[in-house]
């Protein structure tokens, strides 16, 4: 590629991507590192909704689902073989396998449903996951979970936070020349009018089935990331908590923009360590959730395009259709 | 103001499309007015935008003198405003008896009244009472349609093509119904069926491109094959 | 056969509790195209508001007044405040009553508490009848008589009454409904009001069924009614009870038989009538 080619905005990512590098050296507080790289895992998560949400127009409330499998199947293989480097690319290969087998079975089942219905199937789905995590006790440990030894360079820190760090730089980028592929445009299309879409020729179910594919496996590598940096899994990781967290992240950044979940999980989780620390002062803050569902429900209301998406339609009249399309007139 | 019905400047959108781009016109108490034109001209859409369906984006509506165009389409309707859809728009899955009975803003003796008149009028309605309003024939669902909209003590019944996709024995019924009703009521009619505007209508407008562009007198128009051949396309 | 009865009634039993939720949900739905992810949210604070009023004044009549009014007031508010500001829009409508139903449960562990809490029926509902061989357990007969009273009372509010035909003829074409003087939005709220009233009724006559409440139980049980909804079919009344009763049955067989799949059944019944009749089995192609 040409280097007179690059987009500008693709400099700018690279040199803060490249900053970032730089940080475990100025902050070197084990706690303060370990949310950032719960900013990079979660980011990494966010994007992957991003694809279903922004930029195909699909609301999945089972998205956990798919980190859940990763978070699992690393701690399972990690547990099961030798803590070494080799078991942890066997963990992410059995990871993105079964993510990409569940995404295609329950997408190619329930996709060419209406929105209300897949919405609803997801999150049915994601229970079932939950429940099957609870009693499948010999494989998961019920809901107290287990811990797992890390391989050796795993163990350290910095060696996370650059594992985590490279890992949202490669996914940002391969995210973004995804959506901006002849295929990205395809699902934006499909996002705007899919039955418009579909008569121009496109098989809508094809494209959507290849976009959930693509989600639930960025999520399952978030999964993965995320049960190393604890070194630990329980049936957390299939909560419908987490689905909302992250549908928090994505729209509070803005929805379709893939920069705006990764704003969105910084925000996000800062201010969930921020409000944590507070529960101290009262046990209010304990029940933040009931904030991050308020905060989370007015966005919707009055700011559907999110942090990024506000800017941009500001600055370069861009707007997104998914989330304010035309109202109609039924009882005005 | 003498008009019961007052179109002034109106402009409408249907999502980014303008589709009314400047309606004037105004319906006298009494007798039957007509809105011609070709179709996509903005007929229908007018009829919407006088209930409410469609919002103004410019200009006014006004009915006995008051203005209408920001008000719900149910306040509109309460206000003495009867709406035949171009499609009926029938509670497939109630009998006719439902369907009447939603209609029905009350139970007093003018409404059974007008009941028992409309039925004397469609003895059809009386006989499949009881059937699913989907299971009518087109031109029973017409009638249905139309007696929904007279048995409340409406001023003005705003009736969108009701000869469209009817056999013409039924036209002729349909016809007829509505040559009744005008003795009492002042009707709006949308028509393409030139034969049926023409006998039943007392004056009429044009509308073209969204534009009211030609009005008069129903007989003024059947002399007149020029006119008639550049916006409805009759020869 | 005791064993195959016992079954039954429990199936019976948690079907109604099941109808009673799903009833709201899909005539929420078949009039207003809004599926109400937060219906969950109005069943668990019918249980918590109607099983704290019990305990405080020992009626369970007035628990059940208690609950069902919360539920009324909860559906007012979360029609006006949530459902309104975002009609006709599908994919904010979806996102914003998820978003609800998490702080309706939150906020029930701000108020309530946390912790389970454990609940028993009313002395007059405990204890079984004896049928020749045959344990009848109260509470369920209980309930299923409950449940199928608001069946047949709803019934013929939608057959007979005008309020009902409204409320029908506005599932099948609203604008002709607000075309003949009718205020839809006036339609809207009374059914949400209703369904979110029958949500919160079905919460207390859980309650005190599993002996047990918690914050989550709302989001879990209303999957169930979010199953039952699809396979009787969005907007169908009756096929709500249909599909109920059936969830309720092999929910309660399978978890006697083979309990680790009791979940797992409800889903592939959802799934199997996905691919066969994706209307559900009343609902209209």
């Amino acid at each position: 590629m040409n280097i007179r080619n690059v987009e500008k905005s693709t400099w700018i990512f690279i040199i803060i991507g490249l900053l970032l590098f730089i940080v475990p050296f100025i902050i070197t507080g084990r706690s303060m590192q370990f949310i950032i790289i719960q900013i990079f895992i979660f980011a990494i998560f966010a994007m992957s909704y991003d694809i279903l949400l922004g930029f195909t127009g699909i609301i999945s409330f089972g998205h956990v689902m798919f980190f859940g499998i990763g978070a699992y199947s690393t701690a399972i293989v990690m547990d099961r073989m030798d803590a070494t480097v080799l078991s942890f690319f066997v963990a992410i290969l059995v990871a993105v396998v079964i993510a990409s087998i569940v995404s295609f079975i329950v997408g190619a089942l329930t996709l060419r449903l209406k929105s209300h219905f897949y919405a609803m199937l997801t999150l049915a789905l994601a229970g079932l996951f939950l429940v099957a995590a609870e009693k499948w006790r010999s494989l998961t440990g019920g809901n107290d979970g287990f811990t797992f030894r890390l391989p050796e360079i795993l163990r350290d820190s910095h060696h996370l936070y650059v594992l985590c760090l490279v890992s949202l730089v490669l996914l940002f980028f391969g995210l973004r020349r995804f959506t901006k592929s002849p295929f990205g445009r395809v699902l934006m299309a499909i996002r705007e009018n899919e039955a418009r879409t579909e008569s121009l020729g496109y098989k809508v179910l094809h494209y959507k089935v290849i976009a959930s594919v693509a989600a639930g496996v960025v999520a399952s590598i978030a999964g993965v990331l995320y049960a190393l940096s604890l070194r630990f899994v329980n049936t957390g990781v299939f909560a419908t908590d987490l689905t909302i967290d992250v549908l928090l992240m994505t729209i509070i950044g803005g929805v379709g923009t893939l920069v705006g979940p990764i704003l969105g999980a910084g925000l996000v989780e800062l201010a969930h360590h921020w409000l944590s620390g507070l529960s101290d002062v009262h046990w209010i803050f304990e029940r933040w959730i009931i904030l991050y569902g308020t905060v989370y429900i007015l966005v919707v209301i009055f700011f559907p395009l999110g942090i990024i998406g506000t800017l941009q339609s500001k600055f370069m009249n861009r707007s997104i259709k998914g989330l304010r399309n035309s109202r109609k007139t039924v009882g005005k | 103001m003498n008009s019961l019905l007052e179109l002034n400047q109106v402009e409408a959108h249907i999502q980014k499309f303008h589709i009314l781009q400047g309606i004037n016109f105004g319906v006298k108490k009494g007798g039957v007015t007509v809105l011609l034109g070709r179709n996509g001209a903005g007929k229908t859409t007018t009829l919407r935008t006088i209930m409410g369906l469609n919002q103004v984006s410019k200009g006014t509506i006004r009915f006995k003198d008051e203005k209408i165009n920001d008000l719900p389409p149910h306040k509109i309707a309460n206000l003495g405003i009867g709406y035949v859809p171009e499609d009926q728009g029938i509670f497939g899955e109630l009998t006719v008896g439902e369907n009447m009975r939603v209609a029905m803003k009350k139970e007093d003796e003018e409404t059974t009244r007008r009941m028992e008149w409309v039925l004397e009028l469609f003895p059809d309605l009386k006989k499949f009472w009881k059937k699913p309003g989907g299971a009518l024939s087109g031109g029973q669902k017409q009638m249905l349609a139309i007696a929904r909209a007279y048995v409340n003590k409406n001023e003005l019944l705003l009736i969108d093509e009701p000869s469209k996709g009817l056999a013409p024995i039924i036209v002729d019924k349909v016809t007829e119904s509505i040559e009744q009703m005008k003795e009492n009521t002042t009707i709006l009619l949308v028509e393409q069926n030139f034969m049926m505007a023409s006998k039943i209508g007392n004056q009429f407008f044009i509308i073209d491109d969204g534009k009211t562009v030609h009005e008069g007198q129903m007989e003024e128009l059947k002399n007149d094959k020029g006119l008639m051949k550049k916006y409805l396309g009759i020869s | 056969m005791d064993l195959i009865i016992g079954l039954t009634v429990n199936g019976l039993a948690t079907g109604m509790l099941i109808f009673l939720l799903a009833a709201g949900l899909t005539l929420i739905f078949g009039l207003m195209s809004v599926l109400n992810f937060a219906h969950g949210g109005l069943f668990i604070w019918g249980a918590y508001t109607g099983v704290w009023s019990f305990q405080m004044t020992g009626s369970f009549i007035v628990g059940i007044i208690i609950a069902i009014i919360t539920g009324l007031l909860l559906g007012l508010v979360t029609e006006r405040l949530i459902i309104r500001p975002v009609y006709g829009n599908h994919i904010q409508q979806i996102l914003i009553t998820l978003g609800f139903m998490l702080v309706l449960q939150e906020f029930i562990k701000v108020v309530f508490g946390p912790d389970q809490k454990a609940v028993f029926p009313p002395e007059i509902l405990q204890g079984s009848f004896l049928v020749g061989d045959i344990v009848l357990i109260k509470y369920r007969l209980f309930i299923i008589a409950v449940g199928l009273l608001i069946f047949i009372v709803s019934s013929f509010i939608l057959k007979r009454t005008r309020v009902g035909l409204i409320v029908r003829a506005g599932v099948m074409n609203k604008e002709m409904v607000q075309s003949l003087g009718i205020n839809i939005k006036l339609v809207f709220m009374l059914v949400f009001m209703v369904g979110s009233g029958m949500a919160a009724l079905s919460g207390i006559l859980h309650a005190v069924y599993s002996g047990v409440i918690y914050a989550e139980m709302g989001l879990e049980f209303s999957i169930l009614a979010f199953i039952v909804v699809v396979i009787g079919g969005m907007g169908s009344f009756s096929g709500s009870l249909f599909a109920a009763i059936l969830v309720g049955l092999a929910q309660a067989f399978m978890a006697y038989y083979v309990p680790a799949l009791s979940l797992a059944v409800n889903m592939l019944l959802m799934t199997v009538v996905l691919i066969f009749r994706p209307q559900g089995l009343f609902g209209k192609g």
